[in-house]
């Protein structure tokens, strides 16, 4: 009897691959459908988290429908969603590039490995990698440089605090996380020196229960401004409940949470993402490192609150100005570490090497990072 | 004959055929049955005696046939339906659930009820019914602290509570002593008086004779006789159940004892609840020997049997078997050094009913070869040995195949009987052997025993039927709470003194 | 007219092939509704799933890769469960393989030649997933220590430790700080057959042909179905209950530990996230609907891993949210799982019975 029960299955692994042979033909048959025009260029997006997070996916998602409202006809866009990081996503990766697609955008930090893994059989795929290191002749990455509008968000937070503490909810202890820390914290204490900025580890990216309760922690702990490096809006709405200010992160976080969310520094991803298409679209399409700031308006600080009166917003503008004419960046000297030595002597700015790789806390910043 | 015509038949099954895969359990089997009157069924393991029964419960539905209740034709399709019509079965496995009380396990499951039943209520019915019919039963007595007998009156006492008139036990007295069978007699005659019917499924010549108004003989399924009680005998009986003469005597050989197999010197053990269960048992058996135990149920034979097979601990004293010691060792031990043990529960213990017979065949010699070379096992040889027992031991299965579970019980004991003697090296451990079996079967069983014996190997029998033990055993000792009350030669045993010891007087000469 | 819903007095020969049949066509005809609801086309979304999983030699493959975990797991689950032994922590004990592979490819490269790598990494795979599942074992046969408890919970205490060294102790130091262990070096890689398939696919149904062969042809399969069916005939019979639990569990979770060593090693070469994927759990459904036969476990796995793969074609051809491949893939199995009674019990129409009038 048993044998007969397996018998069954290996009729039915039978019958699903004729199934699926008799799809296979229909499916090679529907992109020639439309054979009046030319081919539109099938890009696909790989997110992380589901676009109505409000956050991290929500932003790349907002892109999408930027460009394809752009593109048009040009070209044909698909995305899958909550596509975990590690050995599933080379999966789904291959699964589009084997299906046609020209253009591949992998936006999340754990897809690098399987984007360039998978870039070795397509070469004549583009993909696109965003946040991380590694890159090919066909694989390019892109990111931005958060810690711009972060400096400026400092600000707001430095002239709004009324108790000088300031709580901040950070996902995981790496660099870009830490580099964003180190931004809000400089910004905050260069109008407001008193300023303690204290930092509570999820190590999640999006979890809203675990961010909701770093932040009430943080709130217990007396903090009167949350600041957050998360994908959800957690933090914000635990601020708000208690009475308290916050900063957003991602997306303009002020519209779905209230004005208790003086400003957010956020993702303004079509801003690269026309630019490379077009590029795609032209042929001139290579390999590259696009570290965008806020000059290339890829990230930006979102419409400030009713709350934010306007000599700090004037202090904010001031400030942006001088990053965008490049004359001064946010990482330039004299910066102290958090023990009080030097981190950064007068007239010297970080490399971009040194940013990507930054592994300590400046001056201000009350918390540890795990040491490997 | 004037009578009959009279009376209407309460109960009329009629050209009931039921067939399992590779057996056909009823052949148009025909059951009258009338309103104040006992029928006995009578019938071989297997005969189909079970499955008729099941049938009219609505455990089971016929492939053919139809049931008719106080002239109606009616569809049983499951024991409620069965409850309904006033039909219930007292099964040889009770019902019950242990961790309960009485009164609860009566009312439970009871669809008419109001949501908190209203239990002063119940219990005042209960002690009702059990005084009218001197059951014995107190309804606030957890079941786990009952006998078997009075677990058996509550099943009664549950039939009668749910307004049953018409009552079938399944082998009630297979699980009593003789008093409460004589006990048990005496409520199915007051029921029966009152206007009840009853079947009543046995082996037993004399209950037939003592109990019943009717007999019907059911042999492969079909009904081959029906007698009235008063116009037959046991001997015609027998003859019609098993289709052949019934020796009823057996020849037994004189056999010189030879080595002494096993010994016990003073052993003590606890039972499950940790309370004293054996006492200072001592004894021996030889080569060629058997050794019957007597006593009623549950003073100390199943301990005794769990100690000598090595599945319960000695708390204190020595068990040497073939003069080597084995207190306290593993069951494996005990196996290897030669002993077989036919468990009381056969299958809870004998049997796995979820596999093959062939492979419960081999289940004692599977660790060596031919069956296997190391932790190599040859399924074709374990099957080859299952086709030669299931041949040797008239075990009657579709296939060697068949999972055993689908065997009536007195199969299943074939089966068990079967490994247990093929494995036997010097002591066969026989616990209520003959439990539940039919004439034949019984009758099989106490020559394979003899046959043991000739063979020189030692037996250790431990039985609750007297004339069982009388005629098999060299000598009885009678247990009474975990005491030997004593042993002696069966030739010089008589059934008054065996009696006696077995309620705990000590016989004095 | 009434429906009544009564056990069968046999296993039916053609039940057991119907049944699942049939279930798996309730499976998608109930999948189709879901479907409509979300407003597609449930042929054409069916379609896409077959395509995804076994369209192409391809996406075949890929499948392939899916089922590798799955199949090891579900062997290791199948042989705990046919003692009746609750092995729930097969999650943990496929981690803990991922982890000690990990550490035998990232610690000893240097020390010992390359050829020993992998042969030691995949031992120690083993020896740590079975040390995982025999602290289970051995507190359930020595202390009697309900096992589904401590299985459960150990599978956290894996997972948590995992994480705890590739964010800590063993992330890469050139990762910049990202999350995940340094690449293994090359030697320690599970050589790949074809596309991500890798060796460890060849070891899986080895281990599934000689289970299968264990389970019918030698002592040890005999007296691990006996302990299962019935403990007490298992004690009468001799047979050492105590030892066969610690032994089987400890086989079972070396196979688990494979699947780690696997997904490690074959796969994402180095230790990070997207180790524990649910593997251990999907292979308790899988052995049950395998009914712990090892060959079946074989086909259903396969089959299980093309309805994982399949829910990715939902989104990328249908453009429907992940959650509702997610449902999907439960409300196919619901009626896979549920058929299974079927087998034992059949519904029967019955017209007008006369007990009413009966009683009257």
């Amino acid at each position: 009897m048993k044998r007969k029960f397996w018998m069954f299955f290996s009729l039915l692994t039978v019958i699903a691959m004729l199934l699926s042979a008799c799809g296979g033909s229909k499916a090679t048959e529907a992109p020639t459908a439309a054979p009046s025009k030319a081919e539109p260029m099938k890009i696909a997006f790989i997110y992380i988290g589901p676009p109505g997070d409000l956050g991290w996916t929500y932003e790349h998602d907002r892109a999408r429908k930027i460009v394809e409202q752009k593109f048009g006809d040009q070209i044909a866009v698909k995305y899958i969603e909550s596509v975990p990081e590690g050995p599933d996503a080379a999966r789904v990766i291959r699964q589009y590039a084997q299906q046609g697609y020209k253009m591949i955008f992998t936006t999340s930090f754990g897809y690098m490995d399987p984007t360039i893994e998978v870039a070795q059989e397509f070469p004549d795929v583009y993909f696109e990698h965003c946040s991380g290191y590694k890159t090919a002749p066909n694989v390019s990455t892109y990111f931005g440089r958060m810690y711009q509008p972060r400096y400026l968000a400092g600000i707001v937070a430095g002239n709004m605090t009324k108790n000088n503490n300031i709580g901040y909810v950070a996902a995981f202890p790496i660099p870009e996380v830490i580099r964003g820390i180190n931004a809000f914290t400089l910004g905050a204490r260069s109008v407001n020196p008193d300023v303690k900025v204290h930092v509570v580890w999820t190590n999640t990216w999006y979890d809203p229960v675990k961010e909701r309760e770093a932040a009430v922690a943080l709130l217990d702990a007396g903090a009167d401004i949350i600041a957050q490096h998360q994908d959800t809006t957690e933090p914000q709405k635990a601020a708000q409940e208690r009475g308290m200010l916050s900063i957003g992160y991602d997306s303009d976080m002020g519209k779905f949470v209230g004005d208790s969310v003086l400003t957010s520094p956020i993702w303004n991803w079509a801003a690269y993402y026309e630019q490379t298409i077009q590029n795609a679209l032209d042929g001139t399409w290579k390999s590259h490192q696009y570290w965008g700031g806020l000059k290339d308006n890829v990230v930006q600080l979102a419409e400030f609150s009713p709350k934010v009166p306007q000599d700090v917003r004037d202090q904010v503008e001031a400030a942006k100005q001088k990053i965008v004419s490049g004359d001064w960046d946010v990482f330039c000297g004299p910066i102290n570490a958090q023990d009080g030595s030097v981190l950064v002597p007068e007239g010297q700015c970080m490399s971009d090497g040194d940013l990507l790789g930054m592994k300590v806390f400046v001056e201000g910043v009350e918390g540890t990072i795990p040491q490997n | 004959m004037n009578e009959e015509q009279v009376k209407v038949p309460i109960l009329e099954m009629k050209g009931i055929t039921k067939r399992f895969p590779g057996v056909l359990a009823n052949d148009h089997a025909e059951i009258e049955l009338f309103p104040g009157e006992v029928l006995a069924l009578l019938g071989e393991n297997g005969a189909g005696k079970s499955t008729l029964m099941n049938i009219l419960i609505g455990l089971y539905r016929p492939d053919e046939g139809e049931i008719y209740v106080r002239g109606e034709r009616v569809e049983i399709h499951s024991p409620r339906d069965a409850a309904a019509l006033g039909i219930g079965m007292v099964h040889q496995n009770f019902k019950l659930v242990p961790t309960m009380t009485v009164a609860e396990n009566i009312i439970l499951g009871m669809t008419e009820l109001p949501l908190v039943p209203h239990l002063e209520e119940v219990n005042r019915r209960i002690v009702e019914i059990s005084d009218h019919y001197n059951l014995q039963v107190d309804p606030t007595a957890y079941i786990w602290q009952l006998s078997v007998g009075e677990q058996q009156r509550v099943e009664i006492l549950k039939l009668i509570y749910r307004g049953a008139n018409i009552l079938i036990l399944d082998e009630p007295t297979a699980v009593l002593t003789p008093q409460e069978s004589r006990e048990l007699g005496k409520i199915i005659k007051l029921m029966v008086s009152e206007g009840k019917s009853t079947i009543f499924i046995t082996h037993k010549m004399d209950e037939v004779m003592a109990f019943s108004d009717w007999v019907r003989v059911l042999q492969h399924g079909k009904v081959v006789a029906v007698k009235r009680t008063a116009d037959t005998n046991p001997q015609e009986l027998a003859r019609l159940m098993v289709g052949r003469e019934v020796l009823f005597r057996l020849e037994k050989e004189d056999v010189t004892p030879g080595e002494v197999v096993l010994e016990l010197q003073d052993v003590e053990a606890r039972n499950n609840k940790g309370l004293p269960a054996l006492r200072k048992i001592s004894l021996q058996i030889r080569q060629g020997e058997i050794l019957g135990i007597a006593g009623v149920a549950g003073n100390g034979q199943r301990e005794l049997a769990e100690v000598v097979t090595g599945l319960r601990s000695v708390t204190a004293g020595k068990l040497l078997i073939n003069g080597q010691d084995l207190t306290n060792r593993p069951p494996l031990e005990i196996i290897k050094a030669g002993v077989s043990h036919i468990p009381a529960d056969r299958i809870g213990m004998g049997a796995v009913g979820n596999m093959p017979v062939a492979d419960n065949l081999a289940m004692k010699g599977y660790r060596n070869p031919p069956f296997s070379t190391g932790e190599m096992l040859h399924p074709r040889r374990i099957l080859e040995f299952a086709r030669r027992m299931i041949d040797v031991f008239r075990i009657a299965t579709p296939t060697p195949q068949t999972y055993i579970k689908f065997l009536s019980g007195g199969n299943i004991q074939k089966a068990i009987l079967a490994r247990e003697i093929d494995a036997c090296e010097g002591l066969l451990v026989a616990v209520y052997p003959s439990r539940g079996l039919d004439v034949g079967a019984t009758e099989a069983v106490r020559k394979r025993l003899l046959e043991q014996r000739a063979q020189g190997r030692a037996v250790l029998l431990i039985s609750e039927e007297l004339d069982e033990l009388m005629t098999v055993a060299d000598k009885i000792a009678v247990l009474y709470e975990g005491r030997i009350m004593g042993i002696v030669p069966s030739s010089e045993a008589d059934i008054e003194t065996l009696g006696l010891m077995m309620a705990g007087v000590t016989p004095t000469e | 007219m009434r429906i009544v819903f009564e056990k069968r007095e046999s296993i039916s020969h053609w039940a057991v092939v119907l049944v699942p049949i049939i279930s798996f066509l309730v499976s998608l005809l109930f999948g189709a509704i879901l479907l409509l609801a979300s407003g597609v086309d449930p042929l054409v979304t069916y379609q896409a799933m077959a395509v995804g999983t076994f369209g192409s030699w391809h996406s075949f493959t890929e499948t392939l890769v899916k089922a590798t975990p799955l199949l090891f797991t579900s062997l290791g689950v199948a042989i705990a469960f046919r003692m009746k032994f609750w092995n729930i922590g097969a999650e943990g004990q496929l981690v803990w393989g991922g982890v000690a592979a990990a550490w035998v490819a990232l610690f000893w490269s240097k020390s010992l030649p390359g050829w020993t790598l992998l042969p030691l990494a995949l031992l120690m795979a083993c020896v740590a997933g079975a040390i995982w599942a025999g602290v289970p074992a051995a507190l359930k046969a020595y202390l009697n220590v309900d096992e589904t408890l401590t299985t459960l919970m150990l599978n956290y205490v894996a997972i948590l430790y995992a994480k705890n060294l590739y964010y800590g102790p063993w992330r890469d130091p050139e990762g910049m700080g990202f999350p995940g262990s340094a690449q293994f070096p090359a030697a320690a890689w599970l050589p790949r057959i074809t596309g991500r398939v890798h060796l460890g696919l060849i070891i899986a149904l080895i281990f599934a042909f000689l289970l299968w062969f264990a389970f019918n042809r030698t002592r040890w399969g005999f007296e691990t179905r006996i302990i299962g069916e019935n403990q007490t005939a298992a004690r009468y019979l001799g047979i050492n209950i105590k030892r066969n639990i610690v032994i089987a569990l400890l086989i079972s979770g070396a196979l688990s530990g494979l699947a780690g060593a696997g997904e490690t090693l074959g796969i994402a070469h180095r230790l990070q996230q997207g180790l524990s994927m649910g593997y251990g759990y999907t292979a308790i459904i899988i052995s049950w609907m395998s009914q712990l036969n090892p060959l079946a476990i074989i086909f259903v796995a396969v089959l299980m891993a093309s309805l994982l793969v399949g829910g990715d074609q939902i989104q990328i051809m249908m453009g429907l949210p992940a959650s509702v491949g997610v449902v999907l893939q439960g409300m196919i199995l619901i009626p896979m799982l549920a058929g299974g009674l079927f087998t034992e019990y059949r519904l029967r129409i019955v017209r007008t019975p006369k007990i009413e009038e009966a009683k009257a």
